[in-house]
């Protein structure tokens, strides 16, 4: 990488709350910023909050977002220094990572190597084989029952067959023993080979109730890798986190040690810079933590760890990459109180999450202690239909979980926004169910438990 | 307004062929009307947003986005005065503009000159990659709006082109 004498200029990359975030993280640190912007977002809150807005091609993500020659010229002829990719879109390619190397700019994030050896999925099971991070007991590909069978009494029950050609929980099945596996199996061999044209199946020890946490993490580049706390993203649907908390209760003191030190040993062994994540699946039954994935990239959720160790993370990726700060040492990084984020997404709860893109007639946020909002909208913009349906984040911070959770009831509750269908009325209902407020969830609950009392008290 | 009907349109016609105007466009409820005496003349919503054809491996922009904003600002003595049927010619993506071919070349165009819709009138270069811009209709260049080597936004207006047979 080359290290620019004066970087002061941030080419953003991104749109929506993230753009707004780096615009004010640089701002605030005497940098400047512009936004290579699609023609959909040139009137946005992150135009109004950058520097310079450098509209780059259409509204398509494919004209804009993603078209990595446009937002290279726009770094270049605008004398950017920096580039900072945000998440999603071009976040995680390699190629961005050395255009940028090649053009003398300062890529905000990892290195190409870094993130080609944890992109793969194989690659990254290597790495956290070699740096002696549990995951769970997988198989190669199975031929029939009776080869399932044998693997499943290796790894033991309750086991979960997998499709090797997709995903979307086609071709799933838990079987709890082997008469349950030795009847399922066939037909999710079938069900899989209809969907993806390939029945080939393996197995994964399933785990009952899992929580999904994550280590928040960022080095220095030269094999010094500290961490900040963990994250509790159990609140999902399809995959798709809902709802964020800093740290996780649920963790015993000894496994969550386990757990940081888990990660640190995974990314420090490849030597990471700036920020990324490590994914665990955590068996609450067992206090065992598997690995799952790296996100080698800053990730939406990252205020609630901002709000528990009072670092402001973006503002730590943006110094680190202008080669103008340090990391902090590990013992100079604490976890205080309790954060929880919640996404508030422009999708309708009560039709299947349909998007309702649109104008937004009334926007009325809640504001007051321990309340923060991150968002690239107000009043009157206008919610395109090409990109992500998330509009904002809210983002609350209490002495506990309890307080935390009162924080987020009153601001919820005072949350008003007409024009665009929302989740708020359902993040309301998550926020006062019982399961909830004691914390007995898992990624399931939401889909199996919550949704359908959702649906009966409308 | 109550709903025109076939013989108010028909009065219209009459009426716009019977005087020396040479377009007309009628918009209001239940109507969108538009007349002209310019066998090859586009209707102005269309002209508005027309984009040039280009001719390289770069993907054209599709339709113009919902809510276009307004264009980035070109300095008010080229853009004022402009006649309503004049064509406005735009970047169809962001990239370093190029008046001619190579430097020290003669420029593609200049002012005045007749142009036909496949006439080359620039080049906008992205990471090395040149998309030629043509000027899409036939017709007069009337402004040339950007200088040499400088950087154009997506849709940024680039010439004005006054349309004729």
């Amino acid at each position: 990488m080359t290290e620019p004498s004066s970087p002061a200029r941030i080419l953003i990359a991104n749109r929506g709350e993230l753009a707004v975030r780096i615009a004010r993280a640089a701002r605030s640190l005497g940098m400047q910023s512009v936004l290579a912007a699609s023609a959909a977002d040139r009137d946005s809150l992150a135009a109004r909050e950058a520097d310079r807005v450098v509209v780059i091609g259409s509204a398509q993500a494919r004209e804009s977002y993603l078209n990595a020659p446009r937002i290279m010229h726009a770094a270049i002829a605008t004398g950017c220094t920096a580039l900072h990719p945000g998440y999603g879109f071009l976040s995680e390619r390699p190629a961005l990572v050395e255009l940028c190397n090649e053009n003398g700019i300062a890529f905000v994030g990892p290195t190409a190597d870094s993130m080609r050896r944890v992109g793969d999925k194989l690659s990254a099971r290597a790495l956290a084989r070699a740096a002696g991070v549990a995951m769970t007991s997988g198989s190669e590909k199975i031929d029939d029952v009776a080869q399932a069978l044998e693997i499943a009494a290796r790894i033991g029950y309750p086991v979960i067959t997998k499709a090797s050609a997709g995903g979307g929980g086609r071709g799933m099945v838990v079987a709890r023993s082997e008469q349950e596996l030795a009847a399922s199996f066939e037909h999710a061999s079938m069900v899989a080979r209809e969907a993806f044209g390939d029945g080939t199946l393996y197995l994964e020890r399933f785990v009952e109730r899992a929580r999904h946490l994550e280590v928040q993490l960022m080095g220095d580049g030269a094999g010094r890798v500290v961490h900040f706390g963990e994250r509790d993203c159990s609140v999902q649907r399809r995959y798709q986190k809902m709802i964020e908390e800093a740290p996780a209760p649920i963790l015993p003191a000894a496994a969550r040690t386990r757990l940081h030190a888990a990660a640190v040993a995974l990314l420090s062994g490849i030597e990471y810079r700036n920020a990324g994540t490590v994914e665990f699946l955590y068996d609450e039954d067992n206090e065992q933590f598997y690995f799952m994935e790296v996100n080698a990239r800053l990730q939406v959720e990252h205020p609630v760890s901002e709000l528990v160790t009072g670092t402001d993370l973006v503002s730590t990726q943006l110094l680190l990459a202008a080669g103008q700060g340090t990391l902090p040492e590990q013992a100079q990084i604490s976890v205080r109180g309790h954060a929880i984020e919640v996404r508030i997404i422009a999708e309708d709860p009560r039709r299947d999450f349909l998007p309702s893109p649109g104008r937004i007639t009334c926007w009325r946020p809640p504001a007051g202690e321990g309340i923060r909002l991150d968002t690239g909208f107000t009043e009157g913009a206008l919610v395109p239909p090409y990109y992500d349906s998330m509009i904002a984040k809210l983002i609350v911070h209490g002495r506990d979980r309890n307080e935390a959770i009162e924080r987020l009831a009153g601001a919820l509750a005072g949350f008003e926004i007409q024009g665009v269908a929302t989740n708020i009325e359902l993040l309301r209902f998550i926020v006062d169910h019982a399961d909830y407020r004691s914390n007995r969830i898992d990624t399931r609950w939401l889909e199996r438990a919550l949704l359908p009392a959702f649906r009966m008290h409308n | 307004m109550k709903k025109p009907q076939h013989e108010d349109i028909d009065a219209l016609i009459r009426i716009f062929n019977d005087s020396t105007w040479r377009e007309m466009h009628l918009t209001g409820e239940g109507i969108d009307l538009f007349l002209s005496k310019d066998p090859d003349a586009r209707r102005p919503s269309q002209a508005a947003t027309a984009v040039p054809r280009a001719t390289s491996a770069t993907a054209m922009p599709v339709a113009a986005p919902v809510a276009q904003p307004m264009a980035p600002p070109v300095s008010a003595p080229l853009t004022s005065g402009v006649p309503a049927h004049w064509v406005t010619v735009r970047a169809p993506c962001l990239g370093t503009f190029y008046s001619a071919p190579k430097p020290g070349a003669a420029a593609f165009v200049s002012l005045g000159q007749k142009v036909t819709a496949d006439t080359e009138l620039c080049l906008v270069e992205v990471m090395k990659l040149f998309t030629s811009v043509r000027a899409g209709i036939k017709g007069t260049v009337q402004r040339m709006l950007v200088a040499d080597a400088a950087l154009v936004e997506f849709d940024q207006p680039l010439f004005y082109i006054e349309p004729h047979d």
